[in-house]
């Protein structure tokens, strides 16, 4: 049974930037009186909360146990976590909608934080790089040197490189297109750098096959959003963006086994379900929020989606399809690379504005379809990220 | 392989411990003994690491279908890169060390470093077979791979 344009998301809160002296709950707490203000409702309104939670999604500890409804004092009937990867936007709409069809919410506050950046001084203090405070024991790898994502996202490169050829200057040319989207979005951490390919080849290997410039920024802040029905959607003060298909893909059968997905993306299923409940094709796509942690990501998933084939997505980007201007816009507002990285919800926020026309410098023309992907969860270090969701927003 | 493929290091080892619990308790004991142990299905031979339920028929309970065996060492190189920062401070004499995926001749994949080697001449579908790397005072035995001498 398709929920095609039965919800919309009403309300958007958005915190980006260094939040180095509040909490991630003060930052929670912000982004949904944000989002519920942007909706024009009151909160009295919200009656059901859920926040998304970027980790392994096997049941890590929480954190911290004072969550943002309590903080605002929202009168819910519920309120969990989901946790998974960075598809958290995604899962959090999907069980959201549950509550809604049901009737036991009529408005769902859904809130994401991070707090990357001030964790990242911290061990910058200490002598130390990056994201220490997120790379757990593991089930293997840290003894040899797998420390961050990118000791084995790297491996996606070095494989589509062999198979394909595939190099680092095409590699390059997709941080080249985001940052010149950040350049048009003054929320964008790169706003005001401009960046050539030769920044990009000059920069420092960091892990070999990727330079500095291949992998997403570090980042506070909070995405938080209102979701109801279609029929409440239509009486308040913004228009509603509604949500048109989802669909998800999961391949940890084939971590370690099948090693497809070092070249592939569990899009396959993802892509079916989301464009057959919206009764889309991929060419009704306006514009495309790419879960880009690193370069690769953003090229298997052009090619697996299908805008270019597979193994061509090195050319395809070169010749500047992404770009402004380009054929397919992808991450408009810069994506993790460029803006800042809050999961999923970069790319969700950004979908949001360029719906409702609120994309400024940036602006896709008659943007009435867009695309928001999230991808990662790495669930046995270093196997790969197994989670890829799929979701199709509209006007 | 004789017993050239035994690095002992008496120096103390700072990096991050090796996590070993009940599941992968054998596969480290077969190592300390220099034993590269894979599991392997006894109905169909499939071979799985880290161990797994076999994939291609239904089991016995709590995977009394399957056996840790001894296996080549050998396999050749999936995918790599090289890590030009020290991102712990146990690595910092290490850099530039390359962490590749291995593509083991019995199927399943395993990470560790390629050593014996310089970073740049490592390539992708290079054969590579095993290196124990004893660290006797930590009690423990990590599995490294070089380019194959047979």
């Amino acid at each position: 049974m398709s929920s095609s344009r039965k919800y919309a998301v009403v309300g958007l809160g958005v915190v980006a930037g260094p939040q180095p002296n509040r909490t991630r709950r003060q930052v929670a707490a912000e982004a949904v009186r944000l989002a519920i203000a942007d909706a024009g409702l009151k909160r009295q309104d919200v009656d059901g909360a859920i926040e998304v939670v970027r980790g392994a999604g096997a049941g890590e500890r929480a954190t911290y146990a004072d969550p943002f409804p309590r903080v605002l004092a929202l009168p819910i009937n519920f309120f969990f976590s989901i946790e998974r990867g960075g598809a958290l936007a995604a899962l959090g709409i999907s069980a959201a909608m549950s509550f809604l069809d049901r009737g036991i919410a009529k408005y769902v506050a859904l809130c994401g934080v991070v707090d990357d950046w001030t964790k990242a001084q911290e061990t910058k203090a200490k002598g130390l790089r990056g994201m220490v405070h997120i790379e757990k024991e593991g089930a293997w790898g840290r003894p040899v040197g797998d420390l961050r994502a990118f000791s084995h996202h790297s491996w996606m490169a070095s494989r589509h490189m062999a198979e394909y050829g595939t190099t680092s200057r095409q590699l390059g040319a997709i941080a080249v297109a985001e940052r010149a989207w950040a350049n048009k979005n003054p929320e964008a951490k790169m706003y005001g750098r401009p960046m050539t390919i030769e920044h990009h080849q000059n920069s420092p290997l960091v892990v070999e096959p990727y330079h500095l410039l291949d992998i997403c920024l570090i980042s506070d802040g909070g995405v938080a959003f209102i979701l109801t029905t279609a029929a409440r959607a239509r009486d308040l003060r913004k228009p509603p963006v509604y949500v048109l298909g989802q669909g998800f893909g999961e391949i940890i059968r084939e971590l370690w086994w099948e090693k497809k997905n070092y070249t592939h993306m569990a899009v396959k299923t993802a892509k079916e379900q989301a464009f057959k409940e919206a009764g889309l094709e991929l060419k009704d796509v306006k514009c495309a929020q790419l879960y880009d942690c690193f370069t690769g990501e953003v090229l298997f998933q052009l090619e697996d989606y299908g805008w270019c084939k597979k193994g061509e997505g090195g050319p395809f980007v070169e010749s500047g399809a992404i770009a402004p201007g380009g054929t397919i816009p992808v991450n408009t507002g810069g994506g993790l690379l460029s803006c800042y990285h809050l999961a999923d919800l970069t790319g969700f926020a950004e979908a949001v504005r360029q719906l409702r026309g609120e994309g400024g410098a940036r602006q896709i023309p008659n943007c009435d379809v867009a695309m928001s992907t999230g991808h990662g969860g790495e669930l046995l270090a270093p196997g790969m990220c197994s989670i890829h969701s799929c979701t199709l927003l509209g006007r | 392989m004789g017993t050239d493929n035994v690095r002992l290091v008496f120096e103390p080892f700072t990096k991050p411990l090796p996590n070993i619990d009940l599941d992968n308790q054998p596969f480290w004991d077969g190592l300390r003994e220099h034993k590269f142990l894979l599991f392997r299905c006894m109905t169909c031979g499939a071979y799985y690491w880290p161990k797994a339920y076999c994939r291609f028929h239904d089991n016995e309970p709590f995977m009394g279908n399957l056996e840790w065996a001894e296996a080549s060492g050998k396999g050749k190189v999936f995918a790599f890169n090289i890590h030009h920062w020290p991102l712990h401070p146990g690595f910092k004499e290490d850099v530039p060390y390359v962490y590749a995926l291995i593509e083991l001749n019995e199927g399943p994949l395993i990470s560790s470093n390629v050593i014996d080697i310089e970073p740049k001449d490592v390539k992708v579908g290079m054969p590579v077979e095993i290196v124990y790397e004893d660290h006797p005072s930590e009690g423990f035995t990590l599995p490294k791979f070089r380019p194959a001498t047979t």
